[in-house]
């Protein structure tokens, strides 16, 4: 601890424990138990207590209050807690007798208090802390703390109940981490106490009739397995695994869902994955027994298992089929191909039950397609899904939903009715269809895959979130079937197929929502750039002749100018990559007024460097900036034209923004092309360019500080520097100290500068912003890219800034957090301090 | 029983961040997710891990509805659906739709400027979150699900602040979120219909408070500007993007007009023109007068008001200066506070309230001298203002709209422990309806009895009518039938249609208690004796000596019989059908009482 806050500790500590001075604000509590635990981490807590007497002064203190606040109160036991992780201080304050006085039965537990949340919770919090060494087990074995813990289990508030049931699984694991030998059975006397206390407390509520003590119980023993390894926890679930079956084999439904999430805790531990555990049996049984979201849950995590009894495994991959294969049978008698499950296996009449009745049939389904859908995209898959006909199911499902399928008996027709215009297994359906990409083959797409995509997309029906939906599974399709080798073939059967697209897209584009004009777009976008970099994808040319014949170009550029700015700036960026591939101004060069006379289209880089000037709201910017990058970086053939008019153009727009990321993206903008145009004259780049001589360097810096002076980019980068906007100033400078590196060398400079200017004094940003408001003040207005010769300034000028400068300390402030400051731990002091005695005024507000 | 619960994972006894989860007749439905401004770590947001216990989120959620645009209630909606991984529906107001982005690019930006943007949600993920959310007009009924509907009401507290009332079948909520129930400058007051909820769950910032008028508020603030102004001083207002701010340059609008003040007004970050694109597409939510005026002179088309250069901060002479971010957190409010601080000429106004770890909490605690970037002090002799303009409902207004709603029970959030301990206690006595207060994590649940509608068929209906009087709709009529329970449906018929229906024969259960009296007298003797003390007591009904020597009451057969081993005492038999059985047991208890004595 810094010797201010030393300073500063004590009146706080003054503060805290005067119960007529309200702390109104829990933060600043928070924020000083924050700052403790990070003490703590690098300082001795016992000297803290003992050079800082004024922490134990204040436990004491609270103790003795009449009346505690109920923050105060959890504060302290918390604060205690922190403190008491060290085993030497927590004899420190034990000797004082202050712990019993918080965590025994003097304490709390028998005050009023007791009844406030916060108080358990601070009881609980504290004891979790402290529970980091021998001796803190031994007082809570001995002070009835654990009796108190095993009630804090059923407390009315989530929290604290959940925290307790944490709290145990901490104390066992932590009590048994010295338990070397396995333990040949529960009753030996070499367990701790506190197992001995817990174990028989366990076994106790999970024969209990109570739910809810069930619940926790088999919570705790998810959490012990799923997080402690050991062999005693073997001996564990043999002591435990009695009252576990039976309430399996009665209570199935009840506990359902706990005893899946132990299972699956079980299964993940290697104690536990010997094929002849007891485990495997009881999950088999589960299997067959709990009710289908259960039992899908369950199927799901074992299937997601490396070991695992091949038998269990198939039982899973039958049970978590078994919806899909009563869907694919509903729609289709008899099947025209095999289907998902052998029919003597299955029983599906539960099954059918809930797919029959509504509010059931959308939950299964959705719930079966997520876990279906994560296990599509695992890279180790220790079965084979059946992916034809799964994928056939999926796509039924899809049918079914918007009435495409034709139901093959009275379940079909059920479920027909219930999932026409469910959005929610729609939208599961299309997830689940968009991860099919990976395993299956154009051949697979071209048949009802495509139809049904363009089915949800050109369906009116189809609402935003699922159109959302549709665009992104045809893209994952797309994408992938343009990374396949037989791209030839794909394109051949695939090129109809982008023809439909475009039609349903210019429907989209002119849609009445924003939401789906703007899906519409981010799927075109990027659509093309995968298109354009995908290097296997041949027909790249057969594309653009599709994508230009279509009215999509047209369209998107029609949305620049959409009342939604979240949708023009779509557009911008759709622009962008659609001016790659289409050359647009070529083809659509003019349009023709009503006299007749053709009037020259702007072209496309004008019309989004008006955007930039012009556009009220930022995204559309900022997008502009984006793209702008994106030309420059990719070397698109409008800004090779002229680069260096482009990018002082819009670097003297960008300075007069307001918005940060719009400047952000100017200063990426600036760092591409200093660091293209240094490249270019042979600067920088290559680490294999011979050694020039000092004379070709020095040309060679002097034509790129010329151009850098043409395009002003230095009095951009300084201006930036000087920003408001933390991001904006720390992105200027990390670009500054990159071309000082390159254009400040010494020897390069001697020509350049005069003797007094050899060594000049560091200076901060008041020094630059005096600097840069003379030269804005001697400056004349001069054309866009044309340096003013009769400013003050000259390239020599400005690597003198550079110079002096000083961007390595702007840089280590610039990359700390802008509130540091406030943030500091004497700031938090203070600001407690401060708040005494104003809280009257400045009553509790909100916004 | 039916039961409805409620478990605030924020806003049970603060006022941090507002997410309440409810759950009524088997749907859960999340009422807000906020964001707590006073962390910079995770614990901004809701501890969601509750609901994610519970299985996927989308699977659990049925939707989430957000009351407002405010931080404390929407901050956490884009880590909640984008990050967190909820992908079902959301619902807002059209105007809460268009003004969130807005907002929480507000807030993502002083994020990023802090730290960088780690562990945040991007704008992308804003927009994604957007394109989720299905807009809702005032008093439109919204069915989310077969079964789930919402419908939204004018809450008044800021533009486009909705409650929102939740129906399950017979079974409904109404979340106020925040609300004002006094109409300001640009807004009305809040309003609901008599829609009577079995749980209203209302807010209780102001839960002891009667505030005083705003009007006060609004001259005291003018005031002090004009006289800054007029002193040559300078006047910084820190704001958030959208919300106060346009309510303060309306004020400050009308007033420069008034007093033709010639003391330039800025507004950073070119923030007027898209307020007035909000407050212009959504004329409607606002108040009477801004409506009535809007043709001629539309009140968010500010004359005075200037877009803001940073070059401006430096100019001499008063101006004022709306800048964001509101709190003083860094960017350019905080950078012209820095460079006016040390003049005490100028004023800083903070109209609303600042969380720990900014310049602005400093301030408003009294420090003066402020440390800066490399141990500089700064020295604060500007002045400092603190001027509260949430408007949120007082005490009265808490109770008003009670008396408007008229709950079953009431439950109060976004308020502070001890101030909603008394106004709970205030609602309990005069409404006589539970009040509950729970605090973060803690469950309550009310048990409801929900009616449950039943078809009555017309054949029954007419016999009903027949016999009674002419029906009347807003009077309850009790009617006698018979339950059919078949197909998830209920109908009440006649006895005879159950039957003919469901194919049974029909069966009479006749009830027969034996009545012990002592009377030595021959049987038909006593039977007389019986028979007049009857027609004695029950003048109304019709008591008749049958030829047999029995007796009837209405329905009612009364047969007595000698007692073989003791003729002293005679056996009544009073038997009746269960149509019956008030009537049969009054007399049985009329009888078992003896007879009188016979007076000759």
């Amino acid at each position: 601890m810094d010797r201010e806050c030393a300073q500063l500790l004590p009146p706080v500590c003054a503060v805290l424990g005067d119960s007529r001075q309200l702390v109104a604000d829990d933060t600043f509590l928070e924020k000083f138990l924050d700052w403790f635990k990070t003490l703590t981490e690098t300082e001795s807590s016992l000297h803290l207590l003992q050079e800082n007497p004024c922490l134990t002064e204040l436990i004491t203190c609270v103790l003795k209050l009449k009346d505690p606040s109920s923050s105060t109160l959890s504060f302290i036991l918390r604060l205690t807690g922190i403190f008491t992780a060290s085993e030497s201080c927590f004899q420190y304050l034990q000797q004082r007798e202050l712990l019993n006085s918080l965590f025994g039965e003097e304490g709390p537990l028998s005050s009023a208090l007791w009844e406030e949340a916060s108080v358990r919770s601070g009881w609980v919090q504290g004891v979790h802390t402290m529970t980091q060494h021998q001796s803190a087990i031994h007082f809570l074995c001995n002070c009835g703390a654990i009796d108190v813990i095993f009630t804090l289990q059923g407390d009315p508030s989530l929290f604290v109940a959940s925290a307790a049931n944490r709290l145990l699984v901490h104390i066992l694991t932590f009590s048994l981490q010295s338990f070397q030998t396995k333990p040949v059975n529960i009753k030996d006397c070499d367990w701790p106490i506190c197992a001995q206390k817990l174990i028989p407390h366990l076994e106790e509520s999970l024969k209990s009739s109570s739910a809810s003590r069930i619940k926790q119980s088999l919570k705790l023993l998810t959490s012990v397995f799923g997080c402690c390894h050991d062999l005693w926890t073997e001996v564990l679930w043999s002591q435990l695994s009695e009252p576990i079956t039976y309430l399996l084999e009665n209570e199935p439904f009840n506990a359902g869902n706990s005893l899946v999430d132990l299972f699956l805790s079980m299964a993940r531990s290697p104690v536990f994955s010997c094929p002849e555990c007891s485990l495997w049996k009881s999950a088999s049984y589960a299997l067959e027994h709990l009710n289908p979201a259960q039992a899908g849950c369950l199927s799901a995590g074992i299937l997601k298992l490396q070991e695992c009894p091949q038998a269990v495994r198939m039982q899973a991959l039958s049970v978590l089929l078994q919806p899909m294969d009563c869907v694919l049978k509903a729609a289709s008698q008899p099947l025209e191909y095999p289907g998902l499950l052998n029919n003597s296996l299955s029983d599906s009449a539960t099954i059918e039950t809930l797919l029959s009745c509504r509010s059931s049939c959308a939950s299964l389904l959705c719930q079966t397609l997520a876990h279906l859908e994560e296990l599509l995209y695992l890279t180790y898959m220790p079965v084979n899904l059946p992916h034809i006909p799964l994928l056939k199911s999926v796509v039924t499902v899809l049918q079914f939903g918007t009435g495409l399928a034709t139901p093959a008996s009275s379940l079909g027709s059920k479920i027909s009715r219930i999932l026409i215009g469910c959005f929610r297994v729609q939208r599961s359906a299309l997830d689940i269809l968009g991860a099919f990409s990976h395993w299956e083959s154009h051949s697979v797409f071209m048949g009802s895959v495509s139809d049904i995509l363009l089915a949800y997309l050109k369906s009116p029906d189809t609402s935003p979130t699922v159109l959302k939906k549709s665009f992104q599974a045809t893209l994952k399709w797309l994408v992938r079937l343009s990374e396949a080798p037989s791209s030839r073939d794909y394109w051949l059967q695939t090129e109809q197929f982008f023809r439909d697209l475009f039609l349903v897209l210019q429907k989209r584009l002119c849609s009445h929502c924003w939401e789906i004009r703007d899906s519409a777009l981010e799927f075109l976008t990027l659509l093309v750039k995968h298109l354009r970099d995908c290097y296997i994808f041949t027909e790249k040319e057969e594309f653009r002749q599709v994508l230009v014949s279509s009215e999509v170009p047209k369209f998107t550029e029609d949305l620049l100018e959409d009342p939604e700015s979240y949708v023009r700036a779509s557009a911008v960026l759709a622009m962008g990559q659609l001016s790659f591939l289409t050359h647009l101004n070529s083809k659509i060069p003019s349009t023709e007024n009503g006299n007749g006379k053709e009037v020259k289209k702007k072209s496309i880089v004008a019309q989004l460097q008006e955007i930039l000037v012009t556009d009220s709201e930022g995204f559309p910017r900022r997008a502009v900036i984006s793209v702008f990058i994106d030309w420059l970086r990719d070397g698109h053939t409008d800004v090779l034209k002229d680069t260096e008019q482009f990018v002082s153009s819009v670097l003297q727009v960008v300075n007069c923004d307001l918005d940060w990321e719009v400047k952000a993206g100017g200063l990426e903008l600036a760092e591409v092309f200093s660091a293209k145009t240094l490249g270019r004259v042979g600067l920088a780049g290559c680490p294999y360019v011979s050694v020039v001589s000092a004379a070709t360097r020095s040309t060679q810096l002097n034509e790129s500080l010329q151009i850098f002076y043409r395009v002003k980019l230095f009095e951009f980068l300084f201006g930036a520097l000087c920003d408001c906007d933390r991001p904006v100033a720390q992105k200027a400078c990390s670009i500054l100290i990159a071309l000082k590196a390159e254009l400040c060398d010494e020897n390069s400079l001697k020509e350049g500068l005069s003797a007094e200017h050899s060594f000049p004094e560091a200076h901060g940003i008041a020094w630059l912003e005096k600097t840069l408001r003379r030269w804005s003040s001697c400056a004349e207005p001069c054309p866009i890219g044309i340096a003013n010769e009769a400013g003050s300034q000259n390239p020599n000028d400005i690597l003198l800034v550079l110079r002096t400068i000083d961007l390595e300390g702007l840089n280590k402030s610039l990359n700390r957090s802008s509130d540091h400051i406030e943030n500091s731990p004497q700031s938090l002091l203070q600001d407690i301090l401060a708040t005494v005695g104003t809280l009257e005024e400045n009553e509790a507000d909100c916004y | 029983m039916p039961e409805i619960k409620v478990t605030p994972l924020g806003a049970g006894q603060d006022v941090g961040r507002s997410c309440i989860l409810v759950s009524i007749a088997g749907k859960n439905v999340m009422l807000d997710c906020g964001m707590h401004m006073g962390y910079n770590d995770d614990r901004r947001f809701p501890d969601f891990s509750y609901i994610t216990q519970n299985g996927r989120l989308t699977d659990f959620l049925d939707c989430v509805i957000i009351s407002h645009f405010h931080l404390d209630h929407c901050g956490a909606l884009p880590y909640f659906s984008e990050m967190v991984g909820y992908d079902g529906p959301i619902y807002m107001t059209h105007p809460t739709k268009a003004i969130c982005p807005i907002l929480l690019e507000d807030y993502r930006k002083i994020t990023v400027d802090k730290k960088g943007e780690t562990n945040f949600f991007t704008s992308q993920m804003i927009k994604d979150c957007m394109k989720k959310v299905v807009a809702v007009h005032l008093h439109q009924t919204v069915q989310v699900d077969d079964e789930l509907e919402i419908k939204a009401y004018y809450a008044g507290h800021v533009l486009g602040a909705a409650m929102f009332q939740i129906r399950v079948g017979s079974e409904s909520v109404v979340y106020t979120g925040d609300y004002n129930m006094t109409p300001d400058r640009h807004l009305g007051a809040a309003w609901i219909d008599k829609c009577r909820p079995d749980l209203l769950i209302s807010e209780s910032t102001y839960a002891t408070t009667i505030r005083d008028s705003k009007r006060c508020r609004e001259r005291d603030f003018l005031k002090k500007v004009h006289e800054t102004v007029e002193r040559g001083g300078k006047v910084l207002i820190p704001v958030f993007a959208l919300g106060r701010a346009q309510e303060l340059c309306i004020l400050l609008e009308t007033f420069w007009e008034r007093m033709n003040l010639k003391a330039p007004i800025y507004f950073s970050m070119g923030l007027t023109e898209k307020a007035n694109h909000y407050y212009k597409l959504f004329i409607t939510w606002t108040n009477q007068k801004i409506r009535k005026t809007f043709v001629q002179r539309n009140m968010f088309e500010f004359k005075h008001i200037k877009a803001f250069d940073r070059a401006f901060a430096d100019n001499p002479g008063p101006m004022v200066v709306f800048a964001t971010p509101g709190m003083l957190h860094a960017g350019q409010s905080l950078q012209i506070f820095r460079k006016w601080a040390g003049n005490e000429k100028n004023m800083v106004i903070m109209p609303g309230y600042c969380v720990q770890g900014t310049v602005g909490h400093k301030i408003l605690s009294g420090q003066r001298k402020l440390e800066m970037e490399g141990r500089q002090i700064l020295e604060v002799k500007m002045q400092v203002e603190y001027m509260s303009f949430s408007a949120h409902a007082d005490a009265k207004g808490i109770m008003q709209l009670i008396r408007q709603a008229e709950p079953r029970s009431v439950l109060l959030v976004h308020g502070e422990a001890k101030k909603m301990e008394f106004l709970k206690q205030k609602i309990e006595q005069e409404f006589h309806v539970n009040c509950y207060m729970p605090a973060n994590g803690e469950t309550t649940t009310l048990f409801t009895s929900p009616n449950i509608p039943v078809d009555i068929s017309l054949g029954l209906l007419k016999r009903e009518t027949a016999i009674g009087l002419v029906p009347d709709s807003k009077k309850p009529k009790l009617m006698h039938g018979t339950l059919i329970m078949k197909d998830n449906s209920f109908r009440l018929v006649s006895p005879e249609q159950a039957l003919k229906e469901l194919g049974l024969g029909e069966h009479q259960l006749r009830f027969t208690c034996r009545v012990h009296i002592q009377d030595p007298r021959k049987e038909h003797e006593m039977v007389l004796r019986v028979y007049n003390h009857l027609k004695g007591i029950l003048k109304d009904y019709s008591v008749q000596h049958l030829p047999d020597g029995s007796i009837m009451v209405e329905s009612i057969l009364i047969q007595a019989t000698a007692q073989s081993e003791d003729q002293g005492t005679k056996v009544l038999l009073v038997s009746w059908t269960y149509q019956d059985e008030e009537l049969g047991s009054y007399l049985t208890s009329l009888l078992k009482k003896g007879l009188p004595p016979t007076t000759t």
